[in-house]
C-alpha cells in the first residue's frame, strides 16, 4: 500500500519534475558553465574545429613563434602520396605521367613548385606545355592554410608534416591556438567585468533604479492601501481597479502608452508647449526625464502589488482598536502612525524584499521604453547582460560575458530568495500528511 | 467608524498621484475612435479609419494569424499549467513523496527567485534541444517558468480541502487516485477556473520569450506584432493606430479581468510581475 502511493506521488510530480529540471535547472547549470567560456556567435555553440587561418599566423609572428615554422606553415609544399595521386587522377592529369610520377617520386616531397617542377620535368611522359605541368602540381599541393581539421591530434600531425624539425610544445601550442570553438577561460570575464570602466556606472545605475522604484512601490502602495481603506466602496473601488490596470495591460502596449505619454507631440509635450516650457521627447531626450520615466514605468506596475498586499493586511486588522482609539480621540493620523504601521510591518518588509529581488532582474520594461538611453545612463545590469549576449546589434553576441552577468544576477537571486524562505516562516507551511497510505 | 475626516482631500491626493493613469487608459480609448488636429490633444473627428487594420491587411500586415497564434499559444498553456499543477499540486500537499519536504522548499526558492535571469541559459538550452525558433519550445518554457507558481497556488487550495472526504472516500474502499480524480478535483475547481485565467492572460501578455527564443521563426504572436507595428521611429508613426492595434490586442484580457476580477484578486497577491 505505502509503495503504491508512493508510485502515484512520484506519478502526480514527475511531469512538473522533468519541465523543472529542462527549463529551471538545466539554464542555472549552463548559466553557471558558459560563465567560464568564451562562448559567443563567432565560436559557436557547439564544438569547433581545428583551422589555421592568415590572421593567426600573424598573431603567432607576433607572440614570438619562429619565423620560420610561421613562413613554412603559410606556404603550400608538394608530396606524392596514394591521396594526392588520387586527387591528380581525379583532376584528369593523364594516366601515363601519373604512372610514371608514382613509380619514380612516390613518398618524396617539394618545400616550394619550382623545384616539383623541375623534379616533373625529368620524367619522360611530361606534358609538352609548361603550363600543363603547373596544372599538374596542383592536385599534388598540401597546404594547411585554412583546412579544417576536426582533432587537435590531425591538427598535430598536419603541422608537424609541414614543419618536421619544429619543436613538439610549438606544435602543440599552434595546434591549441588554432581551435576555433569556444574554450574555458576561467575567471576571465569576472576579470573583463573588473576591468571595465562601465562596470561601475551600470552598478551604480542599477542600485539607483532598484532604490527609487522599491521607495516609489512601497509609499505609493502604502499610500493607496491605506486612503482606499478609509473612503467610501465606490471611490476606493474606482482607484484600485485604475491602478490594477497596469499588472493586466500587456508589457508591449503598457510601453506604448507611456510613449505616447512621453513622445514627441505626444500628452507631455502638447502640454509643455502650450504652457511654455521645454518640450522635448521626455522618454530619450534627457536623462533626468529618462531616469523619470523608467523610475514612474516600473512604479505604476508595481505600486499595486503593494496596495493589494496591504489592503489585505488591513482588512486584518481587528476592526475593534479602531473604534476604540476613536473612542479615545485619536485623529486618523493617530490610528495611521500608531495602530496601523506596526501592524503592517511583516508586509511592508515582505513587498520590500520581494521587489528588491525581482526590480533588480527585470528589464523588460526598460528595453521597452528607454533601452537604457540615452547612451548607456539609463542601463541596469540585467539589461546589459541580456544585450550583451541575445540582443547584440553588431551580431556577434556573447554568450559566455552575458552568462558571466547572469551568474551573479542567479547567485544573488539564489541567496534571497532562500534568505526570504527562512525569514517567512517557511515551516509553518509543511503539513504532514494525515493519511498514511 | 466615524467620518472625523473629510475626504476630498484624499481624492484630490490620490486623483493627482493617478493622473498619469486616468490620462492613458482614457485616450488609449478615446483615440482609437476619433482624430484631433495637429499640435492639440482634443479630438475633433469621430472615425472607425483607425480600426481599419482589421480588415485591410496593407495597413500593419495580417492581424487575424497572429492572433489565432496567441490565442494557441495562451490555451497550450493553461492546458500544460492546469494539468501538470494540478497533479504536482496535490502530490506535494497530501501523499507521501519521499523528498517531500525538500520538492516543497525547491518550489518555493523557484517561485521567489527571478526567472528572466536564466534567459540566457534557457536559450542555451533550447539551441541543444532543437527547439529554438519554434513555437512548442516557447510554449513549453512559458510553461515551465510558470509551474512553481502554478503548483504553489494548488497546493493552498488543496490544503483548504477537509481531510474528511478523503477519508470517507478512501474508508469507502476507493485508490488514491480515484479520490482525486472524483473527490478533491471537483472541491478545488475554483483554484482551477483562476489559476486557469491567470494562464491565459500570462500567456496571452508574453512577449520576452517569443520575441528571444523565436526571433526570426514563422509565426508571430500578437505582442512581438504590436511590437513590430508600434515603432515611433517609423517616419509614418501614428499612434492612434498603434493603440487601436493595442486595444484590439488587449481587449480579451480586459474583458477576462472585469469577469473575473474578485477571483484573480487573490492570485494577484502572489503574482509574478515586480
Amino acid at each position: 500500500m505505502r509503495t503504491r502511493t508512493c508510485l502515484l506521488g512520484l506519478a502526480f510530480v514527475s511531469p512538473a519534475l522533468a519541465l523543472l529540471f529542462a527549463f529551471f535547472l538545466m539554464p542555472v547549470v549552463l548559466t553557471t558553465v558558459f560563465a567560464f567560456t568564451n562562448m559567443s556567435t563567432s565560436t559557436g555553440i557547439t564544438g569547433g574545429s581545428h583551422v589555421i587561418t592568415g590572421n593567426l599566423l600573424r598573431d603567432l609572428g607576433n607572440a614570438g613563434v619562429d619565423d620560420d615554422i610561421v613562413a613554412a606553415l603559410s606556404e603550400g609544399s608538394f608530396s606524392v602520396t596514394p591521396e594526392t595521386l588520387a586527387a591528380a587522377a581525379e583532376a584528369g592529369v593523364e594516366p601515363r605521367f601519373l604512372g610514371e610520377i608514382e613509380s619514380s617520386l612516390m613518398g618524396q616531397s617539394f618545400e616550394d613548385a619550382r623545384s616539383f617542377e623541375s623534379a616533373l620535368k625529368a620524367l619522360p611522359s611530361r606534358p609538352t606545355r609548361i603550363r600543363d605541368i603547373k596544372l599538374a602540381t596542383e592536385p599534388f599541393e598540401r597546404s594547411i592554410l585554412n583546412t579544417r581539421y576536426s582533432s587537435r591530434a590531425a591538427m598535430e600531425t598536419a603541422i608537424a608534416s609541414m614543419v618536421p624539425d619544429a619543436p613538439v610544445d610549438t606544435v602543440s601550442a599552434i595546434a591549441e591556438a588554432s581551435y576555433t570553438g569556444w574554450r574555458w577561460i576561467d575567471g576571465g570575464n569576472f576579470q573583463t567585468l573588473l576591468d571595465r570602466p562601465e562596470t561601475i556606472r551600470i552598478v551604480l545605475n542599477t542600485v539607483f533604479y532598484v532604490a527609487a522604484t522599491l521607495a516609489f512601490n512601497v509609499f505609493v502602495g502604502l499610500f493607496l492601501a491605506i486612503t482606499t481603506f478609509y473612503l467610501p466602496k465606490t471611490g476606493a473601488g474606482f482607484f484600485s481597479v485604475l491602478w490594477l490596470l497596469p499588472r493586466i495591460t500587456p508589457v508591449v502596449l503598457y510601453a506604448v502608452m507611456w510613449k505616447w505619454f512621453t513622445w514627441d507631440n505626444g500628452f507631455l509635450y502638447v502640454i509643455a508647449e502650450q504652457l511654455g516650457l521645454p518640450a522635448f521627447n521626455y522618454m530619450k531626450g534627457s536623462v533626468p526625464t529618462a531616469w523619470a520615466t523608467i523610475i514612474l514605468v516600473n512604479g505604476f506596475v508595481g505600486a499595486s502589488f503593494g496596495m493589494i498586499l496591504f489592503s489585505g493586511a488591513l482588512r486584518a486588522i481587528p476592526v475593534q482598536q479602531l473604534w476604540a482609539s476613536e473612542v479615545d480621540g485619536a485623529s486618523r493620523w493617530q490610528q495611521i502612525r500608531r495602530i496601523i504601521l506596526p501592524q503592517l510591518r511583516w508586509p511592508i518588509l515582505f513587498v520590500t524584499s520581494y521587489q528588491t529581488l525581482s526590480l533588480l532582474s527585470s528589464y523588460e520594461q526598460i528595453w521597452l521604453t528607454t533601452n537604457g538611453g540615452p547612451g548607456s545612463t539609463t542601463t541596469v545590469w540585467a539589461l546589459e547582460a541580456f544585450n550583451t549576449a541575445l540582443n547584440n546589434y553588431t551580431g556577434n553576441l556573447e554568450y559566455g560575458m552575458g552568462a558571466a552577468m547572469a551568474l551573479i544576477l542567479v547567485a544573488v537571486g539564489l541567496i534571497l530568495s532562500i534568505l526570504y524562505l527562512r525569514m517567512f516562516r517557511f515551516d509553518e507551511l509543511v503539513n504532514k500528511p494525515r493519511i498514511e497510505f | 467608524m466615524t467620518r472625523n475626516f473629510s475626504a476630498w482631500p484624499i481624492y484630490a491626493l490620490l486623483g493627482i498621484l493617478s493622473a498619469p493613469l486616468a490620462i492613458m487608459y482614457l485616450f488609449l480609448v478615446i483615440d482609437t475612435f476619433t482624430n484631433a488636429p495637429p499640435g492639440s490633444l482634443i479630438p475633433n473627428e469621430f472615425t472607425f479609419h483607425h480600426w481599419r487594420f482589421l480588415w485591410d491587411p496593407t495597413v500593419t500586415g495580417d492581424v487575424w494569424g497572429p492572433t489565432l497564434t496567441t490565442f494557441l499559444f495562451a490555451t497550450s498553456m493553461v492546458v500544460i499549467v492546469l494539468a501538470i499543477s494540478s497533479t504536482a499540486g496535490y502530490a506535494i500537499s497530501r501523499l507521501n513523496l519521499p523528498f517531500r519536504r525538500f520538492f516543497l522548499s525547491g518550489i518555493m526558492v523557484m517561485h521567489a527567485f527571478p526567472s528572466v535571469t536564466l534567459i540566457i541559459g534557457v536559450f542555451l538550452v533550447l539551441q541543444y534541444a532543437g527547439l529554438y525558433n519554434t513555437l512548442i519550445g516557447v510554449i513549453l518554457v512559458k510553461a515551465s517558468l510558470m509551474l512553481p507558481f502554478g503548483v504553489w497556488i494548488m497546493k493552498g487550495f488543496y490544503d483548504q480541502v477537509p481531510w474528511e472526504i478523503e477519508m470517507a472516500g478512501v474508508q469507502d474502499g476507493a485508490s488514491r487516485f480515484t479520490v482525486w480524480r472524483r473527490l478533491i478535483l471537483p472541491q478545488v475547481t475554483p483554484g482551477l477556473l483562476s489559476l486557469g485565467i491567470f494562464a491565459f492572460i500570462d500567456g496571452w501578455s508574453e512577449f520576452m520569450l517569443p520575441r528571444i527564443l523565436a526571433p526570426s521563426a514563422n509565426f508571430q504572436v500578437l505582442s512581438t506584432y504590436l511590437n513590430v507595428v508600434s515603432d515611433p521611429n517609423s517616419t509614418t508613426y501614428n499612434f492612434n493606430l498603434f493603440k487601436s492595434v493595442g486595444l484590439y490586442y488587449t481587449l480579451p484580457i480586459l474583458v477576462l479581468f472585469v469577469v473575473f476580477q474578485n477571483r484573480l484578486m487573490n492570485i494577484f497577491g502572489g503574482g509574478t510581475k515586480g
